[in-house]
Order: structure tokens, then sequence, then C-alpha cells
């Protein structure tokens, strides 16, 4: 999905290290919010991001609808400029080279919290599907994910809040290392294509308490 | 130094948010009631652009914005409250290496004050007298330079801006995508709620005041 070229949101940008919007960018972000607050609720109604939508994105309605009923997340029927705030950072991270994976590691409490629509504190394999045109998970990277990061076992292919933590550092590093590839402009050998899937795990593991300890 | 410190920074503020036809229109315009017509090409030679900053705060609401004033009370009084400090300050505070363009380019605005302060300040030493010795420009300090920016400051479109306002160009740019989606959701509201609907009138009459807005400024353009 590319924003269309000239539209205000073009022009905005993430920071790149905490995928956020800087203050100018929110302030102006906020003007333009209320541009199209058009009753005064300090909210966009369902049509009205709709069609605040269909002109930035290429989004069809189906999808735009689904993105309206995520960001609900109070099931008022209007979205108010937090989850505008939030969706047009999803959209920014999309458009500028794919921060997508640097903002799902980020943000990754945030992002669970949309993906969970039922409030399970799990995230079934579906919750990704209908959403992976936002996150640009692929299919494959999503097998991958419900097959080596379920490792509470519960063998139900849904994955709580600490598995999907350890998925989002482990795209991170397969993204940084995409990074340094590109930089020494060499095809990457990711190391999990190279590890068996027990090692994989190991991996994975080791990871986490490295960032733990970094923390 | 740049003899058009202003067209400068707006240039490179209007590079990053509009078309090169909005740097032009910005610097041709010539009504004193427009902010627009502030932006002129002149330098801080012209005496009659520099104004002191007490006059320039009184008429920091010269032009409607209606929709910010009205109903974003909470940053209008921070940015009114001290303006100029606090956004000078969170300009510098920002981590440049972090962001990758800044749209208004705080810091480099504020090195250009400050250069502009300094030639401004050697100009009136100059003319003071000629019997006291005339500091150079390396002399002054940056707290002299800063006492002269206070004393002096330079343009009145600039600080009006500044003030608790977005930049010209980007509200254009806002306001005219606005009045697109809005135009498309009206056709929306009449075909779902019908045309006598409050809200599809309420939405009507937004769009005829965006839209009368938009077309003053047009016609100022012109002018």
């Amino acid at each position: 999905m590319r924003l269309k070229q000239g539209s205000f949101l073009w022009y905005l940008y993430l920071d790149k290290l905490y995928c956020l919007l800087s203050v100018r960018n929110v302030k102006a972000l906020l003007e333009y919010f209320h541009l199209l607050d058009v009753h005064r609720n300090n909210t966009l109604n369902d049509v009205l991001f709709y069609h605040f939508l269909h002109h930035v994105t290429s989004w069809n309605r189906t999808q735009i609808m689904i993105v309206f009923n995520m960001l609900d997340w109070n099931a008022v029927g209007e979205i108010g400029f937090d989850q505008f705030y939030m969706l047009v950072c999803i959209l920014l991270a999309q458009q500028q080279n794919h921060l997508e994976e640097q903002f799902i590691f980020r943000h990754s409490r945030p992002v669970f919290e949309l993906l969970d629509l039922d409030g399970a504190l799990r995230i079934g394999a579906e919750n990704f599907h209908m959403y992976n045109f936002l996150f640009n998970i692929k299919k494959e990277d999503l097998r991958e994910l419900y097959h080596d990061f379920d490792i509470t076992g519960d063998r139900q292919k849904r994955l709580n809040y600490k598995e999907f933590k350890l998925f989002t550092i482990f795209t991170m590093d397969k993204y940084q290392e995409r990074q340094k590839a590109e930089k020494n402009q060499e095809l990457p050998n990711h190391p999990q294509k190279s590890l068996s899937m027990r090692n994989r795990k190991e991996y994975c593991l080791s990871k986490i308490v490295a960032h733990k300890s970094n923390l | 130094m740049d003899e058009k410190p202003f067209g400068a920074s707006l240039g490179s503020r209007a590079s990053d948010m509009s078309s090169p036809e909005d740097i032009r229109n910005l610097s041709d315009m010539s009504s004193p009631e427009d902010i627009r017509s502030l932006w002129t090409r002149a330098t801080l030679s012209q005496p009659k652009l520099n104004m002191p900053r007490s006059s320039v705060c009184e008429d920091s609401d010269v032009e409607g914005s209606s929709v910010s004033s009205k109903s974003h009370p909470w940053y209008n009084q921070q940015a009114r409250g001290d303006s100029d400090g606090v956004w000078e300050e969170w300009g510098i505070r920002e981590d440049k290496d972090s962001f990758k363009e800044e749209d208004l380019d705080k810091p480099s605005a504020l090195a250009l004050e400050l250069s502009r302060a300094r030639s401004l300040g050697s100009h009136l030493e100059k003319q003071d007298g000629d019997s006291k010795e005339s500091k150079t420009d390396t002399e002054m300090t940056s707290s002299e330079s800063s006492l002269n920016i206070s004393k002096h400051t330079p343009h009145r479109a600039y600080w009006m801006e500044q003030q608790n306002r977005l930049p010209l160009p980007l509200m254009d740019l806002m306001e005219n995508e606005a009045l697109e989606i809005l135009t498309k959701a009206l056709r929306s509201y009449r075909s779902g709620i019908g045309w006598d609907h409050f809200l599809t009138k309420q939405l009507q009459r937004y769009i005829e005041g965006l839209r009368r807005r938009r077309n003053k400024r047009l016609r100022l353009l012109m002018h």
C-alpha cells in the first residue's frame, strides 16, 4: 500500500528509531484531524473515516471498514484522535521503507491489543490474516510464527503477548540483518534458514535473555 | 551570509511541504491584511518591515483560522503563553540525528536570525557614530546577538506565523485535501441520510465555509 502522492500524510514521516511522529507533525496532524471533524465532536464517524482513507490510500471498502472496526476499540462508532494518530503511524510505517517490523517491535503492546479483537489476551492466526494488509505480514511468516513461537505449546494456535513479543524481536533481528546485508551489498544468509527448528527456538530464547539484560 | 534569509528558510520549508507555485505565490502577496502580503523578497535592510514584537503579537490573529482558534484552546494557549521561547526550545532540543528532515527547520532559522542580528548590530553600531569603535561580526557574542534580536525583531511575517499557526502552504494543502474528502462525504450523506438531515446540512455549511475561505485566499493571491 502506498499513500497518495502529494497528499498531506505523504509529507509526514516517522522517526526511524521510535516510529513516532515529531511534535510539529503531531500538531499539523491535529489540525488536519480537526478540519475533518465536521460535527465538532473531536471524532470522525464511519463515513468521514471511509472517505478519508479512500482518498489517501488504495484500500477497498472492506479493508477500510476492517480498520475502522479495529480502531473503534470502544465500539462507539467513531474514531478519536488517539486512534487516528495510531492509524497514521501504521500507514507511515508501511510507507517509509518498510518500517513495519520496527514499528511492531517498538509498539508491540498496542499492536497486540489491536489484534486481540475479543480481548482474550491471545491472537489467533485468523487475526493476522485479517490484518496482513495493514502490517504486511506474509503468509509464510505467519506459518513460521505459529509453528516456532507457540512456546507454551497450548496447540491452540494462539499466541499470548510474550510469544508475540518474541516474534517481534526475531523479526526485528531479521530486519536488521537484512539492512546490514543491503549495506554491504550481499544477499543475506538468514540464520533461521540454516537452523533446525529446535535451534531456532533456542536462538530466540537467547535473544530474549539478551534483550532483557539490555533493558 | 544569505542575502535573502527568509527566502532561504521559506524555500527549505516549502520545498518539503508544497509546490514551487505556492512559494512564488507567497512571495507575490501584497495585501497588508494577509500574512502572505508580508512575505516579500525584501531583506532586513528595508526599515518598514521591522516591527516591534508587541505589535506583531497583537496582530497575530488577523487572518482567520477559525477552526484552530475555536476548537483547540489547549495548544493555542500553550503557543501564546510563551510561544517564542517554547517553540525555539523544542526546536533546538529535537534530536537532529533521528529525524531525516524538518518542515520548519527551527535550528537553522535561529542560526540565520543570529547571523542577521549580527549584521544588523554591526550596521547600527556604525550609525551611532564614527568616534566609537565598531565591533566586528566575529567579536559579537551570541548574547549580544540575541539582545539585538529582541530589540530589532526582523520580520513581522515570520513572527506572526511562528506565534500559533502552521505555515500557510501547509494549511492550503490540508484545506484543499479536506475539501475534496468532505465533498465526497457529502454525497454519501445525501444518499444515506437524505438532503434534509441536520448532519447533511451541517456538513454542507462547513464545506461552504471552507470554500469561502479558500476563494478569499485565491482572490488575495490574484491581487
